[in-house]
């Protein structure tokens, strides 16, 4: 087919084309606004809801054993590593869905692939490797600690316990991990999918 | 802002083909084509307050669109989180409707075997857009533009053969 006719033959759609009305379109508009801003709300609450749970349970239980040094440091650093966490991943959400589109798509890709390349790769890339276990076995000694009514060297000293916190922790490790590495896979995958894309323009220039 | 929102709805109307055609390179089913239309309509709308040479809204919508649909473009389907979308009166398909052509299936057909540069070098091209506006969309350099589309439509050709 010569070029002409390619461009003439593209030109059918733009009789097929059912265009919207001004009203259609800012129905779209409204819709999508309201779906996103429902979208940050739910992360944004289902975070803080887990963020406030762990707080108050931290704080409860903390107050209830004032005498206990060991266990007020562990539920401190529960506190403070888990507020951390909630401010920095959602700052990081809220730079990726507030990413400019309105600039070439090379540029754009560039971008996109910085941004997700300090995620994914960067140096504090690998944090959640030592950040999860600490988190968990906090959480696990925080929770077992306080139901035990004992001292926090006194629970460690049981054999029980300690053969409890043997078993219990690699599995919730392990589910832990299993979630993380999911979730890193399928934004690996976008990342190179960009990268590929990008590998492609850049040949061209 | 309503006299914003006036003027953005004012000139998403008069440029919707190209949200239209830019979804139909990209997508083959009808929902996600609708889905990135719409997708496109909010990206378009956050950016506007921002567009300040309103001599070029063609190459602005075009990048957007076309930088919106590559970031939904996704190796795995997965499951968003979506509410409703309104139901709009438009029932009727754009591929449906060119069931009626074959030459433009066909040549439909043929773009989405093309990968995702090309697929966006070979609209504009198809669009009649000038090597200095390919060149502002695609980010690259106006001497590289020929050399491109001659390869896109050269790959567009063969897969129009098979």
């Amino acid at each position: 087919m010569e070029n002409i006719e390619l461009q003439k033959l593209w030109k059918n759609i733009d009789t097929e084309i059912n265009q919207k009305s001004k009203e259609e379109l800012n129905l779209l508009l409204s819709s999508k606004t309201k779906q996103t801003i429902n979208k940050f709300l739910l992360i944004m609450g289902f975070s803080n809801l887990v963020c406030i749970g762990i707080l108050v349970y931290v704080t409860i239980t903390a107050l209830n054993r004032p005498d206990d040094l060991i266990y007020l440091i562990n539920n401190v650093t529960l506190g403070v590593v888990t507020l951390i966490s909630l401010f920095s991943g959602l700052y990081s959400w809220r730079k990726f869905q507030n990413y400019k589109y309105d600039q070439p798509l090379r540029d754009w890709l560039e971008g996109r692939i910085n941004l997700l390349s300090k995620w994914l790769t960067g140096s504090y890339s690998k944090l959640y490797i030592f950040l999860m276990p600490f988190l968990y076995l906090l959480t696990v000694l925080s929770i077992h600690v306080y139901f035990e009514n004992k001292s926090f060297i006194d629970v460690l000293n049981t054999e029980e316990s300690i053969i409890g916190l043997i078993v219990g922790i690699p599995v919730g490790l392990f589910v832990s991990y299993y979630s993380v590495r999911k979730v890193r896979k399928y934004q690996l995958q976008n990342l190179k999918f960009l990268k590929d894309l990008y590998a492609r323009l850049g040949n061209m220039s | 802002m309503e006299l914003l929102k006036n003027e953005f709805l004012e000139i998403l109307s008069n440029y919707q083909g190209i949200l239209y055609k830019v979804s139909l390179v990209y997508f083959k089913s009808k929902t996600d084509r609708e889905d990135n239309f719409q997708e496109i309509v909010y990206q378009l709308w956050k950016s506007y307050p921002k567009l300040q040479n309103k001599n070029s809204i063609g190459s602005w919508i075009y990048a957007v669109s076309i930088n919106t649909s590559i970031s939904r473009i996704k190796k795995e389907r997965r499951i968003e989180y979506r509410e409703n979308v309104p139901e709009l009166h438009d029932k009727s398909d754009i591929i449906d409707e060119m069931e009626k052509n074959e030459s433009v299936r066909l040549l439909i057909n043929a773009i989405h075997n093309l990968d995702e540069i090309d697929k966006s070098i070979m609209l504009l091209y198809l669009e009649e857009k000038s090597y200095d506006e390919i060149a502002e969309i695609i980010g690259f350099s106006k001497s590289n533009v020929g050399v491109r589309i001659n390869r896109a439509k050269k790959t567009l050709k063969q897969n129009l053969k098979t």
